[in-house]
């Protein structure tokens, strides 16, 4: 909440002390809509608690359980996550609806199932990340840097601190392909009419890519943590 | 004076103790370097799209994000990791062995344990505010004494505000909400003071000083000196110290310490 | 003698909010909390005299720990009066504090990552102690406590009894005149234990300071204290010297044996003593007067075996007298 009054600050006065009235292509009210729905979408796609959670249990080797079933350790952390962010999405959407409705700023409405759906698939490559992360934790301690870490990596690539478009090129190309723009960016940019819809169903198929790529080396980072973690005598 | 001298002891104690942990000074870095360059990134891509935001532009804006590294830097090594664990500390029962001590209570609770591995992460804001400075047209070195008088102003301002935000671990148990609303308020800090609504403005540079931090340190060296708000923060930072202290010591008699 | 501490009508009140059971309850919680007063040390009027050890004894919660931080300035009292050394504790003078010292058993002031050696430099800077005399100090407890070896290791390496010896080196560097000690031997094993035990009792005797022992081992203060301090819900039961205690209470014999083969059904010995039948092996505890009686009773026994007598424990006879005080009686014999 109080992040996203400090933004829309920031930019009312960016374009108060601006010389022209639109800035890389876009008027105020469109950055107004983006600042107020990345507060929100941004909180939905990171994790932090489950995450914290899964390293806990990881790291307090509750060994049988961990072997007997392994994809039962993702997958019941998978639907906790969802669950979770199932049931804060409704309270805190409400927020963005209500402001942007009364204040008027531009939001087609009719794109937000359709961008909530990107940011729910996106959430489970989030998830993989998390899967990645606990793994560290057969063989590291102090594993809770990596995730503050990654997540103050992803909010740089997410495009929460800035809209990604305003990033000069090569870089906001790169950074456009890369799956993690769609945690914030891609969502947010076509609800608020920054992107086109083929831009944004390109949004699609890098977060399957990236769900793929994180997933597999989850998938073996866990086979031979297991091992070496049974291999030292539980 | 002794309690300067007992500063310098916990520091080196620290630093003898931070030492055994080698990893822990290139894994700070590695994980604060994210949050500096988002900061750097955020204004360097404005910037491109335009000249000014509040009343400086991309040259100024730049010793203002250095100078709120170097604040926070320090506030991060002598303090963050105190105050931190104030709360916990309270509810543990930890405090006693400190409160038994011939030193202020409130000294030793704030300096004990400091986090000298973040010197890294002072380097870094060194090294972003002499690039910035040393890019600044029209820029007054001497004008950098004034700093000897901000900085720690400004810190001992954040300090007082966090330190009484932490002691009222002792009246509540479970303070993690504070602890989560002095964060928020913190942020509001990090961006210069100008793009506020005066009123926020006022706050910010009052009641909660996190504007001290940095905008007035970075309007010594970028304005032309204003002594007024100079010898305000000066002023308000013993003010606000002194009342951490008395409200400290009122919150220690209703202290009523963990059974063991 | 001179008085170095003086109470009057000292007490504390520990007020808490009853946690209420259910959505019902915790709603109308809301409003109307209700207020638990628990008294944790009733007004208390004391005087200690230079030079005494004074051993605290109570159940968990009984108030010595209270007391012990009231004395020692940590908690206000919710009444009553104190002086210690002239002071009064929990206004934390300087002055004050630099002449007492507090060691709670299991809390470590010392710093875990460092050496002992450098957290006693920081102690000495702290308390305003010569670094010379300081180190030399370090050196002759050192040597007392048998603990020279590791004075370089990092605390974390240090053992359990390792760690206490260097947290007691750590509490008497600057030579207090007062020591407060809660519970200073608890979870160690017996040689450590045995090991500051003789040390403390040594220390006291060449010193001379002021001591208020907490424990909950017996031997602990039966063999330092030479005044008892019974203490039971926040009320003093008894005040005076261990062997006084000893002659008050009943001095009661222990015998244990066991049988071959268990009873065929439950014996009664006298009255409120009975030997279960499921049972092999027993311990009972006879006062002096009905000795013999029973001796005769237990001795005719089938298929006894290892018959042993011993004095009851000081502890046994503490709690029995705690007990007796609390106005529960308990069945002899235990198991």
């Amino acid at each position: 909440m109080c992040t996203a009054l400090i933004e829309l600050t920031l930019w009312i006065a960016i374009f108060a002390s601006s010389t022209s009235t639109s800035i890389g292509g876009f008027t105020r009210e469109y950055y107004l809509a983006y600042v107020l729905w990345v507060a929100f979408i941004g909180r939905i796609s990171s994790s932090w608690m489950y995450e914290f959670r899964m390293i806990e249990e990881v790291e307090s080797g509750s060994i049988n359980g961990l072997l007997v079933r392994p994809m039962s350790f993702f997958e019941y952390y998978l639907s906790q996550l969802m669950g979770y962010k199932f049931v804060t999405s409704i309270f805190s959407l409400m927020i963005p609806l209500a402001v942007i409705y009364w204040m008027d700023l531009p939001t087609d409405f009719s794109k937000v199932p359709i961008a909530l759906a990107l940011v729910v698939y996106y959430l489970i490559m989030v998830h993989c990340l998390s899967f990645i992360v606990s793994t560290f934790a057969f063989s590291l301690t102090r594993v809770h840097s990596f995730t503050v870490a990654k997540n103050l990596a992803l909010w740089l690539l997410s495009g929460e601190l800035i809209p990604l478009d305003l990033i000069p090129e090569p870089f906001k190309s790169v950074l456009l392909k890369l799956p993690f723009c769609n945690a914030v960016y891609m969502p947010v940019a076509y609800m608020t009419g920054r992107i086109p819809r083929d831009v944004f169903m390109q949004g699609f198929l890098s977060t399957t890519l990236g769900i793929l790529f994180f997933g597999a080396i989850g998938w073996w980072l866990w086979r031979r943590g297991l091992t070496k973690y049974v291999g030292t005598g539980a | 004076m002794k309690y300067a001298r007992l500063f310098a002891a916990f520091f080196k104690a620290s630093l003898v103790a931070d030492l055994e942990y080698r990893a822990n000074f290139v894994t700070r870095i590695a994980t604060d370097i994210f949050w500096y360059a988002a900061q750097i990134i955020t204004f360097e891509t404005l910037f491109r799209h335009t000249d000014r935001i509040g009343s400086w532009n991309l040259e100024q804006t730049r010793v203002f994000l250095g100078l709120l590294f170097v604040v926070d830097a320090f506030y991060m090594i002598f303090f963050h990791d105190n105050l931190d664990r104030m709360s916990d500390r309270v509810r543990k029962g930890e405090m006693d062995l400190l409160l038994a001590k011939p030193v202020d209570s409130q000294f030793m609770l704030s300096c004990q344990r400091m986090a000298t591995a973040l010197i890294g992460n002072l380097l870094i804001g060194l090294s972003w505010l002499s690039f910035s400075l040393y890019n600044l047209p029209g820029f007054q070195p001497a004008r950098l004494l004034w700093l000897i008088f901000l900085i720690p102003a400004g810190l001992l301002c954040l300090y007082s505000v966090r330190f009484m935000f932490c002691s009222t671990a002792i009246l509540f148990t479970r303070s993690e909400n504070l602890q989560y609303l002095w964060f928020q308020v913190y942020k509001l800090g990090m961006r210069p003071d100008s793009i506020y609504f005066p009123w926020l403005k006022f706050v910010i540079l009052t009641i909660l000083p996190v504007g001290i931090v940095a905008s007035v340190p970075a309007r010594a060296i970028l304005d032309p000196p204003n002594f007024a708000l100079f010898a305000w923060v000066v002023v308000w930072s013993f003010v606000l110290l002194y009342l951490s202290h008395r409200f400290w010591q009122w919150a220690l008699t209703k202290y009523s310490s963990a059974s063991s | 003698m001179s008085l170095v501490i003086e109470t009057k009508d000292l007490s504390r009140v520990f007020v808490s909010y009853e946690k209420p059971e259910g959505l019902l309850e915790s709603l109308r919680g809301f409003w109307d909390r209700k207020h638990i007063e628990k008294t944790a040390l009733a007004p208390t009027t004391l005087q200690i005299e230079s030079g005494q050890i004074i051993g605290l004894v109570g159940a968990n919660g009984a108030g010595k720990t209270t007391l012990l931080k009231l004395l020692s300035g940590l908690i206000h009292p919710s009444s009553g009066t104190a002086s210690v050394l002239g002071f009064q504790p929990w206004e934390r003078k300087s002055a004050f504090l630099k002449r007492i010292s507090i060691l709670l058993g299991q809390k470590n002031q010392l710093w875990w990552d460092l050496a002992p050696n450098d957290s006693f430099a920081l102690l000495a800077e702290i308390y305003d102690l010569d670094r010379k005399t300081a180190l030399m100090r370090v050196q002759e407890l050192a040597e007392l406590l048998e603990c020279k070896h590791v004075l370089q290791t990092q605390l974390r390496r240090l053992s359990l009894g390792e760690r206490m010896k260097m947290e007691i080196i750590g509490s008497l560097l600057h030579s207090p005149e007062i020591l407060f000690l809660d519970e200073p031997t608890i979870g160690l094993d017996i040689v450590a234990q045995t090991s500051i035990r003789k040390f403390l009792g040594e220390y006291v005797r060449e010193k001379g300071p002021t001591v208020i022992l907490t424990s909950h081992y017996m031997d602990d203060i039966a063999k330092l204290a030479d005044r008892l301090l019974l203490i039971s819900k926040g009320q003093f039961v008894y005040d005076g010297t261990v062997q006084g205690f000893v002659a008050k209470t009943e001095s009661l014999q222990k015998i244990t044996f066991s049988l071959i083969e268990p009873l065929p059904e439950n014996l009664q010995l006298m009255d409120g003593l009975e030997l279960s039948a499921t049972q092999q092996e027993f311990s009972v505890e006879v006062s002096s007067k009905d000795l013999a009686p029973i001796l005769g009773k237990i001795t005719r026994l089938p298929g006894i075996h290892n018959l042993k007598f011993e004095e009851a424990d000081f502890e046994d006879i503490i709690h029995r007298f705690l007990e007796k005080e609390s106005r529960v009686l308990s069945p002899g014999g235990h198991h």
